[in-house]
């Protein structure tokens, strides 16, 4: 009876506690955490990708290795993340922004490896033959052809990867990094509940609203007229 | 210093055989809890997912579902924990639940985008020779995504693997448990070797599910 | 085929999950026999301990002494005082170590709110009872504490602590910026202590933690120059780092007691057991016992067995 109670009272008190104006204000405010969350995973996304695309688009065009690619990128989610902060914070790179920006790049790369190398591979080869026969070369066909086709796996590897980053993001609060992560440690720390309830709940829906603004320029920009929808997968597929 | 200095527990290096061979029952009790609450989590996660995501096919409410599993994912894991205690208390079951949780948000993304790569002729042409929705669904729909399920099956083992050493919060992380005491007091070996074995035994389940998904799916590997 | 081979899959499924809702109980648990020599015999003690070096060293000791009272025993690893203190109202947890002060402070906050004022004092006797008040409503008792004490306590690099002085009162005037725990600007002990209590303005809070390796870190590339962490912690020297001593007494009665939950307040045989302990247990063997598992990483039963003989009391 009272564990049922608990958890449904701090939700109303998570809505109070986000309805009080001192909560927006000032150096810890939600304003500021969320600005600083933002940034560290924006940071984190374009290094992620600046790495994961390159390679995953090479792999798909010339189809080969990306087995090995997938297999890497994919156990690299198995590594402690709290644990590798920690040390890398303890040892040379020290804390602050950089040690969590490097952890959450880590955790961004393989839904962005494994998509885009599917995506590639996975454009009609009969089409691919024809661009040739044209006369394309290897860099036109990858552009012309390839990442046009791809666009839909390669925008939903960016977006499963944007929604990791800012969820893992959320430690950075334990490494001087802030963000909304700090409102779950300073509620967990305070036994307040309220806090930490209201820290996940923002959290949560900055994640929405990132996989819809994706979901937007997915459209947007799609180069390809479709009538079917892609869904999109987070996975090797080997 | 003295007569210790030369022993690699007490200059706390991150490689230290003694401590393996000192703490090799600690850490074989810590890997039997991690595979048993990986597997258990990510077993339990596939037989949710399945129905849920047929169910939620059928009702027309994937997006829904979906959109949830986007809030599950984002819930920290210290907080999800913290309050799925107060319900299910300190036993295994709360790490259990909280990883079932987990691994249903990527299992059901790509059960549905499975079941949603079926092409439209395909299933026109079932139904053409008679097949009703439960046939269609066991021979024609789940066997064709089967290499979705498959890899999101791998996505999902992997992450649980990570996602099992937050356990420690109620002492059953497995090898988390071990993390968690070598970050408290700085044991770097302990750190470094439960660490590796995560990450290990990552790379084990991953290739067995890889060699599983090639028994099941021996027409896929003839077409590439 | 396939139709047979994907029922065949689901079949398997179903069969491992029914098999692990089967075995699903707790399988951690270090299960004990009972030898049946004392007033416990019969009943299981489920120890609690919060993981970390000196409190798995405490719940070693309950479970010897424990155990040669007559009690069957298990150790529960939780993490967080937020997790355990709950479980020892409902009965699934049913002793742990704790520390007085902190322990009267978490059911201060608990019941009266993050803003409470503080019940706890430096000295000891005073603030078990203030623990007790606290405790018992909610069906708790804390038995006798030992002489033995972790407080809190501020860490400097031995650098700084040569420049400022050893003593918490030579910093007086000096600003700071402190790597504690988030909610330190309303501890008494902690921000507004350094202020009032010794002249030190905390010009910067970096949430960082209780004695965590970030705090440490923080010091050593001097982001911080004062860090909160045990009185007791044994990683700090060889980290260059020093506790700058507490010398107008600050700190809490932060020393080591059994609470005991719900079952076990009238276990007078549990009680007497573990007030021995309490009896003897000084601060400088704790201090020597975390020394051996952190330093020379020795393991907290061998080194819990060992005191414990070399007490008699085993």
């Amino acid at each position: 009876m009272t564990s049922l109670v608990v958890p449904m009272s701090a939700l109303g008190d998570a809505v109070s506690w986000l309805g009080d104006l001192s909560h927006w204000q000032g150096q810890n405010g939600i304003p500021i955490l969320t600005y600083q969350i933002l940034k560290l995973s924006f940071l984190a996304l374009v290094i992620a990708a600046a790495i994961a695309l390159p390679i995953a688009l090479w792999l798909g065009h010339v189809g080969r290795g990306g087995a090995l690619a997938i297999n890497i990128t994919n156990v690299g989610r198995a590594i402690p993340i709290y644990a590798l902060m920690v040390v890398l914070a303890v040892g040379p790179l020290g804390l602050g922004q950089r040690v969590t920006v490097i952890a959450l790049v880590l955790f961004g790369i393989p839904p962005i490896v494994t998509n885009t190398y599917v995506g590639v591979r996975g454009v009609d080869r009969d089409t691919v033959e024809a661009a040739r026969g044209m006369g394309l070369t290897a860099w036109q066909v990858l552009w012309r052809v390839e990442v046009p086709l791809a666009f839909l796996l390669i925008m939903t590897g960016l977006r499963l990867a944007a929604v990791q980053i800012l969820a893992t993001a959320t430690l950075g609060a334990y490494f001087l990094a802030g963000g909304l992560g700090f409102l779950i440690y300073d509620g967990f720390s305070r036994q307040d509940q309220a806090e930490l309830v209201s820290g996940a709940f923002l959290v949560a829906a900055l994640a929405l609203l990132v996989e819809g603004l994706f979901e937007l320029l997915q459209r947007r920009l799609d180069p390809v007229r479709r009538t079917d929808r892609a869904g999109g997968v987070s996975v090797p597929r080997v | 210093m003295g007569p210790l200095a030369s022993d690699c527990l007490v200059r706390n290096t991150w490689v230290c055989p003694k401590y393996v061979r000192t703490r090799s029952s600690d850490l074989t009790a810590a890997l039997t809890q991690h595979v048993e609450l990986t597997t258990v989590s990510v077993l339990i996660g596939l037989a949710v997912a399945l129905p849920l995501a047929v169910v939620a096919r059928r009702l027309r409410l994937s997006s829904l579902l979906l959109g949830t599993a986007t809030v599950v994912y984002t819930v920290p894991s210290l907080a999800l924990f913290s309050l799925l205690v107060p319900f299910t208390g300190l036993s295994s079951t709360t790490v259990v639940i909280g990883l079932v949780l987990y691994s249903l948000t990527i299992l059901l993304r790509n059960v549905l985008a499975g079941l949603d790569g079926v092409a439209a002729d395909v299933r026109e042409a079932a139904r053409g020779m008679g097949f009703g929705r439960t046939r269609l669904l066991l021979r024609v729909e789940l066997p064709l995504a089967l290499p979705t399920i498959m890899a999101g099956l791998r996505v999902a083992t992997v992450s649980t693997v990570a996602l099992t050493t937050i356990g420690f919060l109620v002492g059953s992380g497995g090898l988390g448990n071990l993390i968690q005491d070598g970050l408290q007091s700085n044991f770097k070996a302990e750190v470094l070797t439960a660490s590796v074995l995560c990450v290990l035994l990552a790379v084990v389940a991953d290739l067995l599910l890889l060699v599983v998904q090639r028994v099941l799916t021996p027409w896929a590997r003839s077409q590439s | 085929m396939r139709a047979k081979r994907m029922l065949s899959l689901v079949a398997a499924l179903a069969a491992v999950v029914l098999l692990a809702a089967a075995c699903g109980g707790d399988s951690n648990k270090l299960k004990t026999d009972n030898n049946g020599s004392g007033g416990g015999a019969g009943k299981h003690v489920v120890i609690g301990s919060a993981g970390f070096t000196e409190i798995n060293l405490m719940a070693a000791m309950y479970q010897l002494l424990l155990e040669k009272a007559g009690y069957s025993t298990s150790i529960k690893v939780v993490a967080n005082r937020e997790l355990y203190e709950p479980a020892l109202e409902k009965g699934q947890i049913n002793v742990v170590p704790d520390y007085a002060a902190t322990m009267a402070e978490f059911l201060n906050v608990k019941k009266n709110g993050p803003n409470a004022k503080p019940v706890s004092s430096n000295d000891k006797d005073q603030t078990v009872a203030a623990l007790n008040k606290l405790a018992e409503p909610l069906g708790l008792k804390a038995l006798d504490p030992a002489q033995a004490v972790d407080q809190n306590a501020f860490a400097a690099t031995t650098a700084n602590a040569k420049k400022n002085g050893a003593n918490l009162s030579d910093w007086n005037g000096q600003k700071v910026v402190l790597a504690a725990t988030p909610e330190c600007p309303d501890r008494p002990f902690c921000q507004p202590g350094l202020k009032n209590t010794y002249g030190i303005t905390v010009t910067k809070l970096l949430p960082l933690g209780f004695g965590t390796a970030q705090v440490k870190k923080a010091l050593t590339d001097n982001k911080a120059q004062l860090g909160l962490v045990g009185t007791t912690d044994a990683t700090l020297a060889s980290m260059g780092l020093v506790i700058i001593k507490d010398d107008k007494g600050l700190q809490e009665a932060d020393n080591l007691v059994p609470v005991v939950g719900k079952g076990f307040t009238s276990d007078t045989t549990m009680a007497d057991t573990l007030n021995k302990l309490a009896g003897v247990l000084t601060t400088d063997d704790l201090a020597q016992m975390d020394k051996k598992v952190d330093g020379e990483r020795q393991k907290p039963a061998d080194v819990a067995k060992a005191y414990l003989q070399s007490k008699g009391l085993l």
